[in-house]
């Protein structure tokens, strides 16, 4: 049974199509810049509604990290014409017909998204479209907020690992602003002021600067129509938006970091640095990542779990706009020591490296993934998580490519990016120690 | 055709599969299935069975007469098939996804885990250390630690919401023996009351074909339920779990529900509840996160309620430790106005919408159909329950929601539970 629904590109005033992908059609907004997917699926009448602003933490200068996530927040606080003054507050006004929503902000991206009937879908436009440049972003709104993201801050802080996540990355980066966790350090949470979140909502919030996707229930040519009239009307941004010009300077050695935590059971983290998300490398290394430690056949399992030295193992990839690190995740069991663990990652890296990998592990692998990415169309949200992060990325069709270039890895492409780039000298292990 | 204007009970083929229930729907949806399935064990929870029940689920994968672990996990894991085993109170569950054409090999190597699995005596102190090693896990964990607190002051041991402290699981756990979860497999897995909705891109005699092939020979039935149907009576009070490092506080509300899941209360409860706690634009969130600014995350829900036994009334909040006062007292205040003054025509209206518009979308993928309909079966619903459910809810008026609030609801009988760095004053101002 096929799903996907491929119409032909159309013929809409103010938009020119740019092109397909995998049953995505690509159309720019002319009035304006603005980007728009459209992936029509024959499923239930049901549609999400995404818009992915380039902005995120890697946005962030020092003093003001979390703005991008600070503001997220505030974009919930609504407008003059969407305010619980009205009663009609964004939340209000969504969830009363049965929409899920939420938003999310990472280190290359902003996503405000919402799920619901076909028949609602003007409304989720019009309140994206009025929020771009009308959110209010007032100053009691922004202190109730303020304590509201330092308790999101301290539920964070309660977890061993999240400590460790950001403390790796923090000692990974010395200069690139991935150095600092997306929610921001806890200072300039509580120093943030409200002009600060306007200028940044002023630089970045900009119809040139965001793509909205519409994906399930679908109507390619009225969508667009209704794009245009919530959207048309928004200038493009005055100004060029900013990029990101620090280049993360080469690593010339192991870093290493200690979180002490009162806890029970301790963790590693080891990462290397490794090419940005748009890579070959980046597909070698999503296979390497499933030879590593996806299921009970992979080496780590059978060199660590199997082995009681950890409870579980994990390997990510991290896919990301530049440079990026690729982790293992160990986390020990009570008789395992950190030296031991440690040990076992480094000779299993060291024996990819010198042996390489076997066809059947890389086939085996390349199945998980086609199987994964069918699992992945699951329902038009797990679709637009998914293609929210290849715009993140800065290359939605990295989506809809994704298998043929997984389908291209070779077993020798797996052994040169092991050797290439998971150097002792690229490496950043951190250690989760608990106290008792 | 538009077969999502059809009903669930025109779509679901229901019918008997040797010792199973099969539910099958066809969605659309490309090349895959997912499905989620059930059957009875009754541990005799004021034994400690459940703990017996965790161990031997854990050892399940192991080994079987004919498949080394190794091998087991090959079959699944060749195609990038997902299969989990996992204990469930009551029950067992059996989920997963997979390719279509894989479905057949898929629930063979569940069958053949489920039914000939060997207990391999190396692998059980292995399973044995995991589990431990997860219940220290968890042990790190504020929410957990409130939750559990909550639970002990609502439940007995032999309740099926009842969760024992860690550190009796600790011990427990270490005193299972390998013969005594082989014992326990022994006498209960069986296929009672076995459950099992498949849904995706399939042909329902195909994966009836596979499922007869895997199950069909499966036979027993469990032993009779010992577990305790009612709620603890006890005065309300307040337990604190002082943990090292966690400025956040997970704190839990609560108290006992005498009602079923099947009462004619139920769904009136359900909608108060939800005007109250059940989404961002509930009262408790309005309030205590969007307009006071004190919580990430506040919310209420009727918890552990089945048609077999007590359930909950539950509260959760995380508080910083400088708002943890003042974040108690605006949930207190906002669950007593609640509770006094009912709630509106106008406010009910908005939920009845949210309820029936998220109930369409929820039931989107194929993971959240699946999961319904196991549910509904497990409560002994016909499938047309899920067709009726949105004209249900429009139905509830607004004397039901406040008659059903203030029979079931007493925040004097509140009972409190707090993890966490919790600051000295707190602590004596709830001691």
């Amino acid at each position: 049974m096929s799903t996907a629904v491929s119409p032909s590109p159309v013929s809409v005033d103010g938009f020119s199509f740019v092109q397909e992908s995998g049953g995505i059609q690509q159309y720019e907004l002319e009035a304006n810049g603005l980007q728009v997917l459209l992936y029509p699926i024959d499923a239930a009448p049901v549609t999400s509604v995404m818009i992915t602003y380039h902005v995120g933490s890697r946005n962030e200068q020092t003093g003001h990290t979390g703005a991008t996530h600070m503001l997220e927040h505030l974009m919930f606080k609504g407008t003059d014409r969407f305010h619980k003054e009205h009663g009609t507050s964004i939340f209000d006004v969504l969830q009363r017909v049965g929409a899920e929503v939420n938003a999310s902000t990472w280190t290359d991206r902003t996503n405000y998204y919402e799920m619901l009937p076909r028949e609602h879908v003007g409304m989720a436009l019009d309140i994206e479209a009025d929020r771009m440049r009308n959110a209010r972003l007032a100053p009691d709104d922004v202190e109730s907020e303020r304590t509201v993201i330092l308790n999101e801050f301290d539920r964070g802080q309660n977890e061993p690992t999240r400590r460790l996540f950001d403390a790796v990355w923090s000692a990974a980066y010395v200069a690139h602003p991935y150095h600092h966790p997306t929610i921001g350090w806890r200072s300039d949470i509580e120093t943030m002021q409200p002009e600060d979140l306007r200028h940044f909502y002023d630089t970045f919030y900009w119809p040139n600067n965001a793509t909205l996707s519409l994906i399930g229930s679908v109507d390619v040519e009225a969508d667009l129509q209704a794009v245009a009239e919530h959207f048309g009307t928004i200038d493009a941004a005055p100004h060029d938006i900013p990029e990101v010009t620090t280049r993360e300077p080469e690593q010339r050695g192991q870093r290493r970091v200690n979180v002490h935590q009162d806890g029970e059971l301790g963790a590693i983290l080891s990462s290397y640095k490794v090419p940005h998300g748009r890579s070959e490398a980046a597909d070698a290394l999503d296979v390497l990542a499933r030879i590593l430690a996806s299921g009970k056949s992979s080496r780590l399992y059978r060199r660590c779990t199997d082995k009681e030295l950890t409870t579980d193992v994990f390997a990510f990839n991290f896919r990301m706009r530049d440079p990026s690190l690729f982790s293992l995740f160990a986390f020990l069991t009570p008789s395992s020591t950190h030296d031991d663990v440690e040990a076992a990652l480094e000779e299993e890296i060291e024996r990819i490296q010198q042996e390489g990998v076997t066809e059947d592990e890389v086939a085996r692998a390349q199945r998980q993934l086609v199987a994964k990415e069918a699992y992945g169309r699951d329902g038009p949200y797990r679709i637009a998580s998914q293609l929210n992060e290849a715009i993140a990325v800065g290359d939605w069709t990295l989506y809809t490519e994704y298998l043929d270039r997984i389908r291209a890895v070779t077993p020798d492409a797996v052994q040169q990016v092991a050797q290439a780039h998971l150097h002792t000298t690229q490496n950043t292990i951190g250690w989760y120690v608990p106290e008792a | 055709m538009d077969r999502s204007t059809l009903s669930y009970a025109d779509r679901v083929h229901d019918r008997p599969v040797g010792p199973c229930r099969l539910l099958t729907l066809e969605m659309p949806v490309s090349g895959f299935v997912s499905w989620r399935g059930s059957f009875r064990t009754h541990p005799e929870l004021g034994a400690h069975d459940d703990l017996v029940q965790r161990l031997m689920v854990g050892m399940l994968d192991k080994g079987t007469a004919t498949h080394d672990r190794f091998e087991l996990a090959a079959l699944l894991e060749e195609c990038g098939a997902q299969l989990s085993l996992s204990s469930d109170g009551l029950y067992v569950d059996v989920s997963g996804q997979a390719l279509t054409d894989d479905l057949p090999t898929v629930l063979s190597a569940g069958a053949d885990m489920l039914q000939r699995s060997s207990f391999p005596e190396d692998e059980y102190p292995k399973v044995q250390a995991q589990a431990l090693a997860d219940v220290q896990r968890s042990m790190q964990n504020t929410s957990s630690h409130a939750s559990r607190a909550l639970m002990q002051r609502l439940f007995s041991v032999d309740h099926p919401n009842y969760s024992r402290p860690f550190e009796d699981e600790l011990q427990g756990l270490q005193q299972v023996t390998r013969e005594q979860a082989q014992a326990y497999h022994q006498d209960h897995v069986t296929p009672h009351a076995f459950t099992l909705v498949v849904a995706g891109d399939l042909s329902h005699d195909a994966v009836e074909s596979a499922v007869r092939d895997a199950f069909g020979a499966w036979s027993g039935t469990a032993p009779a339920p010992t577990h305790a149907t009612e709620a603890t009576a006890c005065a309300p009070g307040t337990a604190t779990v002082p943990m090292a490092d966690r400025d956040n506080i997970d704190v839990r509300m609560g108290h006992a529900l005498t009602m079923r899941r099947d009462d004619d209360d139920y769904l009136p409860l359900y909608l108060g509840n939800y005007i109250l706690g059940g989404n961002f634009s509930a009262r408790l969130m309005a309030t205590v996160r969007d307009e006071l600014g004190l919580t990430y995350g506040i919310r209420s829900g009727l918890s552990g309620i089945s048609t077999e036994y007590d359930g909950s009334w539950t509260i959760g909040v995380t508080l910083s430790s400088e708002a943890l006062q003042h974040g108690l007292d605006a949930t207190r205040q906002v669950v007593r106005d609640f509770v006094e003054g009912g709630v509106t025509e106008e406010e009910l209206d908005a939920k009845k919408t949210t309820i029936t518009g998220s109930y369409k979308v929820g039931l989107a993928t194929t993971k959240r159909v699946a999961q319904s309909l196991l549910t509904n079966a497990e409560r002994g619903f016909p499938v047309s329950y899920l067709d009726e459910f949105p004209e249900r809810i429009r139905a509830v008026t607004l004397n039901e929601v406040n008659n059903a609030i203030q029979t079931h609801l007493d925040p004097d009988a509140l009972h409190t539970a707090m993890a966490g760095s919790v600051p000295e004053e707190a602590e004596e101002a709830a001691a």
